[in-house]
């Protein structure tokens, strides 16, 4: 008789039906976790806290294209049938708000003070492949050599990540060509791939592994599996959208004055849409504030942007006062620049500057249109 | 693609973002709405572990106003007491400019990349500045006043609006007799004035360059410091030979807010201090 | 402060002087006077009839220019291998400024009528000699677009 396993070994494929997610849910929150999960919330699917599997926006599909969002009830009532919405897990690990000290002054005696709070361990579940890579993005962004940020640090030591595979894909999706998915293929605890009638999920880490206890898990077939491939694979044929990262970032570096620029610089309108909804823009400004007698002040971190003016002020002015100057900034960091500065594109082909944008603006197209016409 | 110019060791923080409380134990008016702030740590094991190289700067904070970026002045040989010569023009200096001496600046760093004396050996040492541009300069020309025989002629060329907005002028014949050719030009002269009248790139006219062993290291206004690169490029100095002090927005100083970036740079970090064939393709493009 | 070094010679420095060929030079020198001034001393004046071609040999002249309730203006000076006066070339032959020495200085100066004589015998150096002009004055232009610029203005 074989010992009884009550966990499958790491890098192993089971089965699960699929109301026995719940369970993982209970199992994560065990341990301790709080999950962050796609929810339905003002006619998107945002991202969130979540408490159990009736949180999740089962059996809808979104339909999206340049400035526009648009969700409906799918058929098949798949649970992970959708795409991307408007947020990505950076607000999660690089909060949009951050308090960093507050000062104090007391008869001339200054006492600095940090704020005492525990850094939330999240589960984050149903992150997609191109989503995930954004988060290792993040990671050389703030996890350097010479400097860490703390406050993303403490966040990111401590997820669990549930990945989830495509099953589909938006028309703003170019994840291909920023070989960024749609399998999801590094860094979780779990990846889960929707078949018809089951949840096939890869175990990743040992943490993973412990989540799937008393699931009722049992070892995937190799017909499950090649299930699991199929879905993959009409994911990746439903991509339309490309981009050609071929001579990046020297093709942008020859062509800082192509009128291209001017041109999108007539339809963008400074919003600041594409880097918020962003998953890899990680600029922040630092607000300050004191109390009316003088006696505290307080400094907070915040989401910036580098279509905002005041961005690139220095005495004197600003340095990009126009809005041609800005988008030509945030395109060449983006595709260019970042690439010399963290080793991989910026881009990971989520397409949510494209959805989001409220003029339509397709950065796959302005980088067509400089490639076509652009200085060799 | 950017410079590598090597780094000190940095004083190691849990949070690069904290400040460690320094006494204001000077204020020096330097010239018209410009004073230099004299600081010294109030905690002896951190003013003991700070040590800061020409060229670097550190983040001041005026609580309830805000960080600003200012380079430090000060000799580095004596890090203990830290200079910074600042004007009075955003909202955070007009904040500093209404404290005395006693009082409490939030202060971190060093910050950045240093001036690179350690290339300049046995070479002419070429210094051309403008305004405030001298002081990030001024610890590069008190560290080799300090070990004069290393190098060889050391020029600096410098200059101001009017004679009233040079800075450090008390200190000429000083550095003067140390050994340093000193030119200064204003822009537009006063009565008083006998000095020479003109802009600072002219000041190339009256020295001679020898492009086989000159090293440029120049701060000021990024259009002079343009058409002081061109004045050297012009007497056949090597690209690689010229080093530039850059200013852009700074809300961090440790390459995480964005704001000082430069095509692929990060001023705050690769710079401020950037060999100018590292920068080339960017340099002067209209609002990059 | 500042004093213009005696030891700056001035076929290596300034302006002109080096932008000439050594043959140039020679010629140059040949046909020019050595002039000599004293502190404060007033070389020409704003108006004047423009009679020479002037090069610094040492020392330093300021170029003013007076302003009517104003009165002069220092907007530029001058010193070893630099020229000045070019008005003796161009129509209508008049200093558009005054010069004034601001330290005992030498210069050399070559009467307009000799230069353009030969010049018009000798082609070779009168496109030298107007070769080296046309690089002084762009660089004179340069520095007074700069100046225009007031780049050192506290917005």
């Amino acid at each position: 008789m074989t010992t009884p396993v009550n966990v499958p070994r790491i890098s192993a494929s089971v089965v699960l039906p699929k109301p026995a997610l719940q369970q993982v849910f209970e199992n994560l929150q065990e341990s301790g976790f709080s999950i962050i999960g796609p929810t339905l919330r003002e006619g998107m699917v945002a991202l969130d806290e979540i408490r159990t599997v009736e949180d999740l926006p089962r059996g809808l599909r979104d339909q999206q294209s340049p400035g526009h969002y648009h969700l409906r009830p799918a058929e098949d009532g798949q649970w992970f049938g959708y795409n991307l919405g408007a947020h990505s897990w950076k607000q999660f690990l690089h909060p949009p708000r951050v308090t960093l000290y507050s000062v104090n002054k007391n008869e001339g005696h200054w006492t600095l003070q940090r704020p005492e709070k525990v850094a939330p361990r999240y589960a984050f579940v149903g992150v997609r492949a191109c989503d995930l890579q954004a988060v290792f993005i993040q990671d050389r962004v703030f996890l350097g050599e010479e400097y860490r940020d703390p406050y993303y640090g403490r966040r990111r030591e401590q997820i669990f990540i549930l990945a989830v595979n495509c099953s589909t894909a938006s028309s703003s999706c170019f994840c291909t060509s920023m070989k960024t998915g749609p399998r999801v293929s590094t860094g979780y605890d779990l990846v889960l791939t929707e078949l018809s009638d089951a949840f096939l999920l890869e175990v990743g880490s040992e943490a993973g592994s412990e989540m799937l206890r008393s699931t009722g898990w049992q070892s995937a077939t190799a017909f499950d599996l090649g299930r699991a491939t199929q879905v993959l694979q009409q994911a990746e044929r439903q991509i339309t959208r490309e981009m050609n990262t071929v001579d990046l970032p020297q093709l942008l570096y020859r062509n800082l004055e192509h009128p291209r620029w001017s041109k999108v610089a007539a339809r963008c309108l400074s919003c600041a849409n594409c880097t918020m909804v962003c998953p890899t823009c990680f600029c922040t400004t630092v607000e300050d504030s004191s109390d009316l007698r003088g006696t505290s002040a307080e400094r907070v971190r915040v989401w910036d942007s580098c279509f905002v003016l005041d961005f690139s002020h220095v005495h004197g002015g600003n340095l990009r006062p126009t809005v041609r100057a800005r988008y030509r900034q945030w395109l060449t960091h983006k595709l260019g620049s970042w690439i010399d500065q963290f080793g991989t594109s910026g881009c990971v082909g989520c397409g949510r500057c494209i959805t989001w944008c409220p003029v339509g603006i397709d950065i796959t197209e302005e980088l067509k249109a400089i490639r076509a016409t652009g200085e060799r | 693609m950017t410079t590598t110019l090597p780094n000190p060791e940095i004083v190691a923080r849990p949070d690069p973002m904290l400040p460690n409380a320094a006494v204001i134990r000077g204020i020096q008016p330097e010239a018209y709405g410009i004073s230099t702030f004299s600081l010294a740590f109030q905690e002896p094991p951190v003013a003991h572990a700070y040590h800061f190289q020409p060229g670097q700067f550190n983040m001041l904070y005026v609580p309830g106003f805000g960080e600003v970026a200012i380079s430090l002045s000060s000799d580095p040989a004596s890090p203990e007491l830290m200079g910074h010569t600042v004007r009075y023009a955003g909202v955070v200096t007009r904040a500093m400019g209404r404290l005395k001496p006693g009082d409490i600046i939030g202060v971190r760093g060093p910050y950045g990349s240093f001036w690179p004396l350690h290339l300049a050996v046995g070479k002419d040492v070429l210094i051309v500045s403008g305004g405030i541009g001298l002081a990030p300069l001024r610890p590069l020309i008190l560290s080799i006043i300090r070990d004069r025989s290393t190098y060889g002629r050391v020029m600096l060329l410098y200059g101001a609006r009017t004679p009233a907005d040079l800075l450090y002028t008390g200190e000429f014949e000083a550095w003067e007799r140390a050994g340093i050719e000193v030119h200064v030009t204003v822009d537009r002269a006063d009565e008083n004035w006998s000095g020479q009248v003109g802009v600072v790139p002219m000041l190339f006219y009256r020295i001679r360059v020898d492009h086989t062993k000159t090293v440029v290291m120049t701060c000021g206004p990024e259009i002079m410091m343009r058409f002081a690169i061109y004045e050297a490029l012009a007497r056949r100095v090597p690209k690689d030979a010229i080093f530039i002090s850059m200013e852009r927005n700074m809300k961090c100083a440790v390459g995480f807010c964005g704001h000082c970036q430069f095509g692929p740079t990060f001023i705050c970090r690769q710079g401020p201090v950037l060999k100018y064939s590292a920068i080339e393709p960017f340099f002067g493009k209209e609002d990059f | 402060m500042s004093r213009p070094s005696v030891k700056t010679n001035p076929e290596h420095v300034g302006d002109f002087l080096s932008s000439l060929s050594s043959k140039a030079r020679s010629q140059m020198f040949s046909l020019a006077e050595n002039v000599a001034y004293e502190e404060g001393d007033v070389v020409f004046r704003q108006g004047d009839p423009s009679r020479y071609l002037y090069v610094v040999k040492a020392g330093r002249v300021a170029i003013e220019i007076h302003l009517p309730s104003k009165g002069s203006r220092r907007i530029q000076t001058v010193g070893p291998g630099d020229v000045f006066s070019w008005s003796a070339l161009i129509k209508p032959y008049t200093e558009t400024a005054s010069a004034r020495a601001t330290h005992p200085t030498e210069v050399w100066r070559i009467k307009r009528e000799i230069l353009i004589s030969t010049c018009r015998k000798d082609c070779a150096f009168g496109f030298e000699l107007y070769r080296a002009l046309a690089c002084a004055i762009s660089a004179r232009l340069m520095a007074t677009r700069l100046q225009l610029l007031d780049v050192f203005a506290v917005p």
